[in-house]
């Protein structure tokens, strides 16, 4: 699950017309995501709000032995109204969902503003008119902190953006521990769709870093760019009649990252590249990811697919060329439209008001079908979530999904559960870490989170 | 005589290498280790080697059929070696995010990847020489310990040895890590090798290191051996082990305490902690609460040396007091005497300082004397105490008479402002006035029951005092110096309190005192009204620290 916190930032992007996917670290999230998602431990509870447009805060308690917690607000320049920040509204995949799919590269810098204005052709974002009433949107900034109170560990985070393709970052970290009390990341990313570049610098060893992505292929490519490109693959893909759209359909990404450490004298590097279709893809959206670390003869391989939009699959495997060592993984996400309640307590799905009484059962036995790999029942929502997830804010009024299963093993048989959705107003995440290895105490973590945020 | 060292059997037996083996991979895993060492580290081969050590005795301090006390001067330049197995982290970039917040971190997408290398390192020609003293005992096994750091050079090889940079940097560390087993770990580590050899059955108790509570024991506890003697770990000790005991072995001598009445101090330690009611009756013991004024003590016992003390206390009228009672009993000499000590000030503020001081911990460090007499201007702080106590108890000179009477001589100047002297006399008739250690741990029944017959007694008569008092003030005093007086003052006090060190009880003495500071008071005051003109033309050259505010 996605904090709250971290939900409004990414709202602030996309307010602000950011795209955060597109940079080098972002190049394998799919399969990240699906497969290293975060285990809740402990039991925490997180209580936040959007109080007005401009402001967030949010609480949190943990206990894990020992009673922690955590304050954070957040302040935008930028008026959050479009969010839904009521966790009886929150669409559950912008907050649950692992599986990215590709951003408009054309209309990322374009969408935020073009919104409230009449939209224009594609090279045309540069007119003066759009500039000028856009460049104070473009001077939006976002302060966030957070102090952890028992270890009084402050975290800070100013996101400035200078110009539609640039944007700073500055993070710190203030503890008693760390050295010198504490840690600065600078970061700058200057993002011009179909290249991104980002540059880095760390108080901590004197780090420096550059990483850069560049995308071609599908969508970039010129004549691709062009608006009436674009439509013309809308309209086969209604049509569905061309052969030629049948076709894997997407975009190639490649980047590589540098870092320098100039006060130990250490540094690291890698390369990769990823093929992701595009939305506008028919056939089964899939994200193939190649990363290298030259250095250190590090091979990594992921492979993420949406096999239906209730499903995501995802797996990665690990190579050393110098050491043979070998890892993989393999992660999976599963998406019901039952109560959790229903899940949870037996109850019967009947007891709830809003959905037509047949919906449910038909759910149900779709979702045997899916824990038993039998996709033979062809679901007749599976279609729309398309367009729920195009469009957040009209999907809360109706949700499709309730909740979601995710799983992951790897080579050490230790297995990942994570079952996250909303009751009544609660969004909750619990998950629990089993380890086959030691079968004697297999549990080896426990954990419920409980968000709800008005 | 001659001393035999066997070398090649430790070698050869076979369980040896196994037992040390395993306990050094227990102790290199034990610290935290850094996080370029990603898994444990395994010692896989170890081998004493063949050379003995060169051993050359400087000083045997104790020798009999059970226990060895002595000093070596060891050289070795032997075949021993070590190998040690352990995998590394050869990314900088992944140890370098290893330890550092995650909010902050520069994620890297896979430039942090791992790449773990299995290391070997052997460390050969080792080269030692460091003075050892080696105690040995039936009782508690061996302990040697190295006086200097004891390693020389060694050589350490490993996977990298082709890589210059590396190479350094691990003959470094290691070398580093080394010295710290050595003068650390290898103690212990033989301590308990020595254990498993001789008795196997002290081992568990051995978790903590057995706490040097040995010295404090000059008293003769083997005399009367409680029925049920523990020894200092809580070991049961039979009657043939405590007449095996000698008091004057050293390290090796064992405390005895009856099990029961240690049980019922801690309960009583313990009680004090806490607001509990409960208060265990420790047999033979006798309670500062009842020792009060009416307390007898044999009368043909009385030190007249511990009177200036207690005839200059009043002389301090109107002006704060603040009464420092150190607590001896549990120093480690055990020489100094559980006599209270006096130390005034002139401002009320470090009065009430000292008095918090005493409840934090007067009752638990080891004490010092301390007398303080000089003026507020010359105290600065309390902090001072240590440095003037730790002077006083240096060596001690013999007693003079004239300092004696100068310490006497400063009362009545003090007193002819001050008629109010009174109060002190109140406030030493009221023990409960007086500051009182919240806990006085070892109370011994042995001192106790022999101080009867060298505490002081409270049987000084009045008319001894009344007729001292100003016997001594018809003398003509030397300006001396308020620290001269205080020190010296100091020293005899210490210098009395020595004779019955082992023996004083504290609580009696405390009541004394306050009994005949109080009498002296109460005559001193009497005799100044009564005799006011013989106070004020009696000097007119007051010591300097005592001049009139």
């Amino acid at each position: 699950m996605r904090e709250f916190m971290h939900y409004i930032t990414n709202a602030f992007y996309g307010a602000t017309g950011w795209n955060e996917d597109n940079t080098y670290k972002a190049l394998n999230a799919t399969a990240r995501e699906l497969i290293d998602f975060p285990l809740p431990r402990g039991l925490r509870l997180t209580l936040s709000s959007l109080a007005t447009p401009h402001f967030a805060t949010s609480y949190q308690l943990g206990s894990v032995g020992i009673v922690d917690g955590s304050i954070s607000y957040l302040h935008s320049s930028v008026p959050l109204t479009g969010v839904a920040a009521r966790s009886d509204r929150i669409p559950l995949p912008a907050l649950l969902r692992s599986y990215r799919r590709l951003h408009d590269l054309g209309a990322q810098e374009r969408q935020w503003f073009w919104g409230a204005d009449e939209p224009t052709a594609g090279p045309a974002a540069q007119t003066p008119a759009g500039v000028g009433a856009s460049l104070d949107k473009y001077k939006s900034s976002l302060l966030y902190g957070r102090l952890y109170l028992p270890q009084s560990l402050l975290e800070g985070l100013v996101v400035r953006r200078f110009s539609p393709a640039l944007q700073v970052q500055l993070s710190a970290v203030s503890e008693r521990s760390l050295r010198n009390g504490g840690t600065l990341l600078g970061l700058v990313q200057y993002d011009k769709g179909k290249y991104g570049v980002e540059g880095l610098a760390s108080t901590d060893g004197g780090l420096l870093g550059v990483r850069g992505l560049y995308n071609f292929g599908g969508d970039t490519s010129p004549q691709a760019v062009t608006p009436p490109a674009g439509q013309t693959y809308s309209e086969s893909n209604g049509n569905g009649q061309s052969a030629e759209r049948d076709r894997i359909y997407g975009r190639f990404s490649t980047g590589g990252e540098v870092y320098y450490g100039t006060l130990n004298k250490s540094g690291g590097m890698s390369l990769g590249a990823r093929f992701a279709t595009l939305p506008a893809h028919r056939g089964t959206p899939l994200t193939a990811t190649l990363t290298i670390n030259p250095l250190m003869g590090n091979i990594d391989a992921s492979y993420a697919v949406l096999a239906r939009d209730y499903c995501s699959l995802a797996t990665r495997v690990e190579f050393n060329v110098y050491s043979y060592e070998s890892e993989w993984a393999v992660g999976m996400e599963l998406w019901s439209n039952r109560r959790p309640a229903g899940f949870l307590l037996g109850a019967d799905p009947n007891s709830q008001p809003e959905p037509a009484p047949e919906p449910p059962k038909r759910k149900e036995r779709s979702f045997e079908a899916k824990m038993e790999w039998r996709l033979d029942d062809p679901d007749p929502v599976a279609p729309e979530p398309f367009k729920t997830e195009s469009e957040p804010a009209s999907a809360g009024s109706k949700e499709e999904y309730r909740g979601v299963l995710k799983a992951r093993l790897d080579q050490n048989m230790r297995i990942g559960l994570l079952w996250e959705g909303r009751l009544k107003s609660l969004i909750f995440s619990l998950g629990t870490g089993i380890d086959f290895r030691k079968l004697g105490e297999p549990f080896r973590s426990l954990g419920l989170e409980i968000q709800y945020s008005s | 005589m001659a001393f035999n060292f066997n070398w090649s059997p430790l070698t050869a037996d076979a369980d040896f290498y196994d037992r040390a083996r395993d306990l050094l991979t227990t102790a290199l895993n034990k610290s935290p280790k850094p996080p370029i060492i990603v898994d444990d580290i395994l010692v896989t081969e170890f081998n004493l080697g063949s050379v003995p050590p060169d051993l050359e005795i400087l000083e045997i301090g104790d020798l009999a059929e059970d226990r060895f006390r002595g000093i070596f001067k060891m050289c070795y330049s032997g075949d021993a070696f070590l190998t040690l197995k352990t995998r590394v982290q050869a990314n900088p970039l992944n140890t370098y995010l290893s330890a550092k917040p995650g909010f902050t971190s520069p994620q890297p997408l896979a430039a942090a990847s791992s790449l773990t290398i299995p290391l070997q390192i052997t460390l050969s020609e080792i080269k030692l020489s460091a003075f050892i003293i080696v105690v040995f005992s039936k009782q508690k096994g061996l302990t040697l310990v190295f006086r200097n750091d004891p390693l020389e050079s060694l050589k350490v090889s490993s996977t990298f040895d082709s890589i210059q940079f590396v190479r350094d940097y691990l003959q470094r560390t290691i070398e580093a890590k080394l010295r710290d087993l050595m003068m650390d770990e290898l103690p212990a580590i033989i301590h308990r090798l020595s254990l498993q050899l001789w008795c196997p059955d002290q081992i568990p108790l051995y978790d903590e290191e057995p706490k040097e509570a040995d010295e404090e024991h000059a008293v003769n506890p083997l005399a009367t051996p409680p029925l049920d003697a523990v020894d200092a770990n809580g070991q049961l000790v039979g009657s043939a082990a405590i007449s095996e005991l000698s008091l004057d072995g050293g390290p090796e001598s064992q405390s005895l305490f009856s099990k029961k009445n240690l049980q019922r101090l801690s309960d009583l330690t313990g009680s004090q902690f806490t607001s509990s009611l409960f208060t265990p009756s420790v047999g033979d013991v006798m309670f500062r609460a009842w020792a009060g004024p009416s307390d007898k003590v044999d009368p043909a016992n009385t030190p007249p040396l511990s009177t200036p003390n207690l005839v200059r206390t009043p002389s301090y009228t109107g002006s704060a007091h603040a009464y420092t009672f150190s607590d001896s009993g549990s120093q480690v000499n055990g020489s100094f005497a559980s006599r209270p000590s006096l130390s005034s000030f002139n401002s009320a503020t470090a009065g009430l300082a000292l008095g918090s001081g005493r409840h934090n911990k007067a009752g638990r460090k080891k004490k010092m004397r301390v007398v303080n007499l000089r003026r507020k201007a010359e105290t600065e702080a309390n902090s001072e105490q240590g440095d003037e106590a730790s002077e006083v108890s240096g060596p001690a000179t013999p007693m003079s008479e004239p300092i004696m009477d100068h310490a006497v001589l400063e009362m009545p100047e003090e007193q002819s402002g001050l008629p109010s002297s009174s109060t002190n006399k109140v406030r030493f008739g009221r023990p409960s006035d007086l500051p009182q250690q919240p806990r006085r741990q070892s109370v011994r029944t042995e001192a106790f029951k022999a101080s009867d017959a060298q505490v002081p007694s409270i049987k000084a008569s009045d008319a001894t005092v009344s007729s001292q008092v100003p016997l001594r003030l018809s003398e003509k005093p030397a300006p001396v110096s308020a620290a001269n007086i205080a020190a010296a003052d100091a020293k005899s006090d210490w210098k009395r309190s020595k004779p019955m060190s082992d023996t004083s009880s504290v609580i009696l003495e405390q009541a004394w005192i306050m009994k005949m500071a109080g009498e002296i008071a109460r005559r001193v005051y009497d005799e100044k009204n009564r005799n006011p003109a013989f106070w004020d033309d009696r000097d007119d050259a007051p010591p300097p620290a005592y001049e009139a505010r």
